[in-house]
């Protein structure tokens, strides 16, 4: 910390740090704070503060939900560990394969951060079940198998392996070939290369990561509820959300339950610390990067595994949305006769609503994914090279809202900021959608971030603090120019999910304005779902082109 | 510098506010077109404004719960009966009774709340199924139905538990029986109302048992293969309400828009969307009261031990 406090930034690490912990506070601790309190008090709704406690016996004593509990759990394991491993497998063939074909792949794996969960699961819904599109095709009928535990760890896993995969593939490139070589030369084989070295050494990345992927499984509500509900399976998301929208409406009794997530993330949390202070080795100096392998066999196996992988997670999800969305009539399904651009004339030609709906999602969008970077950038440095003390606080805070399912996060929202006690609020207009935003996604940039920083040397600090720079010329000259292509790539993935945010949406969109998520969710009820589909597509390439953009420029402009 | 631009554009955001607080605030449940042509034909005829929220009844009732310290809306047109029983119980409601509402059936209007339509509940099929059509509930027990039938979830669906309420009140314990021969003949019971008509549009499966039938019939109308059929051992009515808020502000207006929303305009708008319109004056191209025979019971009494109901319906279907 002290060398930090040189010159003229004395002041400036403690400024950084009451910042930061200002803006974690207002954003993400004031409606986790505000569910806490309407778990305790029911109700707090009406600001009064009788019969406290009286909720947790009842909600607790729910058989069903101990069923509830242990399948949220079951499913997270199941899912983090299949990430893990399509990820890893990825990364490291990433980091032997050319730039150019690498980076064709990573573009096309962003992809399915931009479909939204509940889409992807109607979309295998349709491919799979019996008088579906395989079924139909070439008469297989895997209905069993998508209704079923593994069918939606399947389903899930394709969702959101991306998350680690990114993060495991830079960090194969920080380390780099050397320590390979080094092992080469004592005669280590490639797959002793893998297990020994280069496992142990991304072992961080892949806890943390991991811990994203099994804190959103847990919060994972539209595939559970659309496959799950069709074979009895219950996760606690679904059963805080039948608290929250079916009839009696209970609104406490569903905050006590998202604490008992926040429960599961704290732990979970605390075994990824323990683990990774266990296991994890520490490394300065990684300065060389890794180089592209010259085995042809290797690079086709390589390509060939990353086509088919793309096939399940791109590919057969875009191409159920965009058949559903040239449907004439559902039930006539995927016949020639019955294909027509009918959907997409109509949202162009003749609907003011859907482009409105179109603008204001992607300006929340960009300038939520603005907002995170900055708030994370300043967050991680805050937390990876001040380290104050009480730092775990601040980075369980900044994992709570991959672990409070979206709606109650809302309710959470609209009982802090639907107060008459404060002089202005966000409430009822658009910049509510933007904090719930930032609120919901500054988890991604914050992770990604500061296991960036992580990896970045202290010594370019040390160096920098010799040479009498400040901290904030260090932070401005040296870790943001580094930092910067993990910013851009934790933007994209901010943009890429905010674009397509339904529950809090939903929730919270002010009155007379509609998002793309519920403009699509409108479309369902109404039952065209093919002018929903059309819309999530147009809507899946607008960003996706824009994102390809933003990386475009920041590799030309900024490095 | 961030934070002093936020309070700045919160400042300019309050006195947005505060400028349009003589609108009326509508939170609405159901079919987006009809609210927003509600909306539309009512501040041409008024010339007030409404903004209008949009989204499922379950959202909007979990919405007003949150907002109850501060609260927004003024008039809430939800799509489960059971929602207005509990706000009238709880008081939140103010009574109203429209002039125009001296047209619209007893069992669809009490003192706190009037229906804007109803639903009817109904077995919804796929023609391109093959299999013979329904004519009663319990005809889907038969072995041809075997693995074909779904049904919309009580616990999701408020109109699905009317129709478990409604049969269990006119066939007693023979009403379970019912659903045990359903159980045992393969039902699914995927989710709220579209989960369990979907699987049937998508040919998945074939029937759907306790449908929604506007939305059924709305379909047909745009071309899909599906029709509906109303049991001729009777059915249940799913209406929709229209309440206003005791906490509101703009009682006069949002009178206003009651009296619009019964009116012969707003009710032609309603049957447009072939939901039953509540007047019974209005025509439509849709079955109307006359057609129709109905299960009649006391839906307030009914709703007094749901819960009980809807256990005991999930025990049976092994939920």
């Amino acid at each position: 910390m002290s060398m930090y406090k040189v010159g003229k930034g004395v002041r400036a690490p403690l400024l950084l740090n009451t910042v930061s912990v200002t803006l974690l506070f207002m954003i993400i601790g004031l409606p986790v704070l505000a569910i806490i309190l309407f778990a305790i008090f029911p109700k707090v709704n009406e600001l009064s503060f009788a019969a406290p406690f009286s909720q947790f016996i009842p909600q607790l004593q729910d058989e069903r939900l101990i069923v509830a509990t242990l399948n949220s759990i079951r499913l997270a394991l199941a899912v983090t560990f299949s990430s893990m491993l399509v990820a890893v497998v990825l990364a490291y063939m990433r980091s032997k394969m050319a730039e150019s074909i690498g980076r064709m792949w990573d573009v096309l794996l962003l992809i399915p951060f931009l479909i939204p969960p509940y889409i992807g699961s109607m979309g295998w819904m349709q491919l799979l079940q019996s008088n579906g599109v395989l079924d139909q095709w070439l008469n297989i009928n895997l209905s069993n198998v998508l209704f079923s535990f593994s069918g939606v760890v399947f389903v899930i896993t394709l969702h959101l392996f991306p998350v680690i995969y990114f993060s495991a593939a830079s960090s194969f490139k920080v380390i780099g070939q050397r320590y390979g070589d080094v092992a080469k030369i004592y005669g280590a084989n490639s797959r002793q290369i893998f297990s020994r070295i280069l496992l142990p050494l991304i072992v961080p990345t892949l806890l943390s990561t991991g811990l994203i992927v099994f804190v959103l499984t847990v919060e994972e509500f539209g595939t559970p509820n659309i496959l799950g509900s069709r074979f009895g399976f219950q996760v606690m998301v679904t059963a805080i959300e039948e608290k929250m929208s079916d009839w009696p409406i209970d609104l406490s009794g569903a905050s006590v339950l998202s604490l008992l997530l926040v429960v599961i993330a704290i732990s979970a949390y605390l075994l990824q610390m323990f683990i990774t202070r266990r296991f994890a080795c520490k490394l300065d100096n990684q300065t060389m990067t890794s180089v592209p392998s010259k085995n042809v066999w290797f690079s086709m196996v390589s390509n060939v595994i990353f086509f088919i992988v793309v096939c399940l997670a791109v590919v057969m999800p875009i191409f159920a949305i965009v058949s559903s969305s040239l449907m004439r009539t559902v039930s006539l399904g995927l016949q020639w006769d019955n294909l027509t651009f009918n959907a997409y004339t109509h949202l162009f030609f003749s609907n003011s609503d859907a482009l409105s709906a179109i603008y204001t999602s992607l300006g929340l969008a960009a300038m939520a994914a603005v907002i995170t970077a900055i708030i994370g950038m300043l967050v991680a440095f805050t937390l990876i090279r001040l380290k104050p003390r009480g730092k775990a606080v601040l980075d369980i805070l900044a994992l709570l809202p991959n672990a409070i399912p979206a709606m109650a996060l809302s309710v959470g929202l609209i009982l802090t900021w639907n107060q008459t006690f404060w002089p202005v609020t966000p409430y009822n207009s658009l910049f509510i959608l933007l904090l719930a935003y930032v609120c919901l996604m500054l988890p991604y940039p914050i992770r990604m971030l500061s296991n960036a920083m992580k990896q970045l040397p202290q010594s370019l600090d040390e160096a920098a603090a010799i040479y009498g720079a400040n901290l904030f010329v260090l932070m401005y000259k040296i870790l943001f120019p580094l930092m910067i292509p993990i910013m851009v790539a934790s933007s994209c993935i901010v943009f890429a999910i905010s674009t397509r945010e339904l529950v809090a949406s939903l929730m919270l969109v002010p009155a007379g304005t509609e998002t793309v998520a519920t403009y699509v969710f409108n479309q369902f009820d109404q039952g065209s779902i093919s002018s929903g589909m059309a819309m999530s597509f147009i809507v899946i390439v607008i960003s996706g082109a824009l994102i390809a953009l933003g990386q475009y420029m920041s590799k030309r402009y900024l490095s | 510098m961030k934070l002093k631009n936020w309070c700045v554009g919160f400042t300019l955001l309050g006195m947005v506010c505060s400028v349009s607080a003589e609108t009326l605030t509508v939170y609405s449940a159901g079919p987006k077109g009809l609210s927003k042509e509600l909306v539309a034909g009512f501040e041409k005829e008024t010339g007030a404004k409404v903004s209008l929220y949009q989204a499922t009844g379950g959202k909007i009732m979990a919405r007003y719960q949150a907002e109850k310290s501060n609260p927004h809306a003024d008039v809430m047109i939800s799509s489960s009966l059971g929602h207005a029983i509990t706000l009238t119980k709880a008081g939140e409601l103010l009574a109203y009774q429209s002039p125009n509402a001296k047209h619209v059936p007893d069992f669809l209007k009490s003192a706190t709340y009037v229906s804007q339509g109803t639903a009817v509940l109904a077995i919804a099929y796929n023609t391109q199924s093959k299999l013979p059509v329904p004519t009663t509930w319990s005809d889907l027990t038969k072995p041809i139905y075997k693995n074909q039938v779904t049904m919309p979830d009580p616990r999701k669906s408020g109109s699905a538990l009317t129709l478990v309420e409604g049969l269990s009140e006119q066939m007693g314990s023979k009403a379970w029986t019912l659903f045990s021969a359903l159980k045992a003949n393969g039902i699914l019971i995927p989710g709220a109302n579209k989960a369990a008509l979907n699987p049937v549009l998508q040919g998945a499966k074939s029937v759907v048992f306790g449908a929604v039938d506007y939305i059924a019939l709305d379909l047909k109308r745009k071309g899909e293969t599906i029709n509906v059929v109303y049991p001729t051992d009777g059915t249940v009515l799913a209406p929709r309400p229209i309440m206003i808020l005791k906490s509101t502000k703009h009682a006069v207006l949002a009178k206003k828009f009651v009296d619009y929303m019964l009116s012969k305009q707003g009710q032609t708008l309603v049957a447009k969307t072939l939901i039953l319109p509540a007047r019974s004056d209005i025509k439509s191209d849709r079955p109307g009261f006359g057609e129709l025979k109905l299960i009649n019971f006391d839906t307030v009494s009914a709703a007094a031990h749901a819960e009980q109901t809807r256990d005991k319906f999930a025990n049976i279907m092994g939920q």
